[in-house]
């Protein structure tokens, strides 16, 4: 119980802080922590000694569960999602779990209806139909 | 106790004492109903996503035999040591720094010769929130429920949070199936499902999930493949 508490508070205390931050996609996090890998692997001599378990894990993770693997789809899915007017991190989810139907798209990110960006589940459809073309043509 | 006492004593003091009293006790009130909204507004935004990029400062001290022409090289990679891999609770885990913005003046410490370098660094963080929506990977089953695994996040989904048609089997591979057999959540599989609640220490974060809403559950089952 105190520590659901504590972590409310600390949300209250960190909010502004990560919805000034930028957000990023599982792709995007891979794209990073791969070139760090290589930079790490040529740098030291000792390169499994200097990775952290939370970096390893992280990379895996990010592996495993990015969409995209191609460097211009990732920068394209960006793009295209940017044009609908959607906060840092509704993006982010989209990106992350390609919904298929409008249905999902709204019961992943139930804030997307709002502030009328989108009049009805057609021009979500829409959106997502633009989405995996992207990974069609990768 | 004592407002009592002093009613007794001084009658307008005392009265004076207590309406004073019931102002705080009001603030408070208010105060405490403000959180309440504000708190609601927050959940109501749903902050969806756990990597983030942003900037952190740190102060870094530097023992003086560093000093030198490598002295930012030293500064970068004693960074690199102390904060990748950790984890606050304020910022979640730290995955890798990208980069440095800049690097102050720095202040030599009395009494030892450390100098202090107030640093600022850009880094991946791996944050999660109550309400989001991830994808992990399932590491352990058993009757209470299951673990999986987001990153360095491990996440529980107790069996009350599992759907109801989902039964437990044990034997050497645990799992939980539907009765017709068609879905089946084991070591390995890939789970889509909701954080409702997270628990912070000063170095670890843990996670409750749900898997019973809509669109949530298996996702990828390894035996299909």
């Amino acid at each position: 119980m105190s520590g659901e508490e504590e972590e409310n508070a600390a949300e209250l205390k960190i909010g502004d802080e990560f919805l000034k931050a930028k957000c990023l996609m599982n792709c995007e996090v891979a794209l990073i922590l791969e070139h760090k890998y290589e930079q790490l692997q040529q740098t030291s001599e000792d390169p499994l000694n200097q990775i952290s378990q939370v970096f390893e894990k992280s990379l895996q993770y990010v592996k495993r569960f990015s969409r995209y693997k191609n460097p211009d789809a990732v920068r394209q899915v960006r793009e295209v999602l940017s044009r609908y007017q959607l906060a840092e991190f509704e993006l982010c989810v989209l990106g992350n779990l390609c919904p298929e139907t409008a249905e999902e798209a709204m019961a992943m990110v139930p804030s997307i209806t709002t502030k009328g960006r989108f009049q009805d589940d057609y021009a979500i459809d829409k959106m997502l139909n633009d989405l995996s073309m992207i990974k069609k043509f990768e | 106790m004592h407002v009592l006492l002093l009613v007794l004593y001084d009658p307008l003091k005392g009265l004076l004492t207590i309406t004073y009293q019931l102002i705080k006790i009001g603030n408070s009130i208010a105060r405490l109903l403000k959180y309440e909204i504000l708190n609601e507004e927050r959940s109501l935004i749903k902050r969806d996503k756990m990597f983030f990029h942003i900037v952190l400062e740190r102060n870094m001290q530097l023992h003086p035999r560093h000093f030198g022409r490598n002295l930012r090289e030293h500064l970068v990679s004693k960074l690199m040591k102390d904060v990748e891999g950790t984890c606050s609770g304020r910022h979640g885990f730290v995955v890798a720094i990208t980069g440095v913005d800049s690097i102050g003046k720095g202040l030599i410490r009395d009494g030892t010769g450390f100098v202090t370098f107030p640093v600022k660094y850009q880094c991946v963080v791996f944050r999660p929130f109550k309400g989001e929506i991830l994808e992990a990977v399932v590491t352990m089953v058993n009757k209470m429920g299951f673990f999986a695994e987001a990153g360095p996040v491990q996440i529980f989904v107790s069996n009350h949070l599992i759907p109801d048609d989902m039964e437990f089997q044990s034997g050497d591979m645990p799992n939980y199936t539907t009765s017709d057999g068609s879905v089946k959540i084991q070591k390995d599989s890939e789970v889509r499902l909701k954080i409702i609640g997270t628990r912070v220490d000063a170095t670890e974060i843990f996670c409750i999930g749900t898997i019973k809403d809509d669109f949530l559950g298996v996702i990828n089952d390894p035996t299909a493949v």
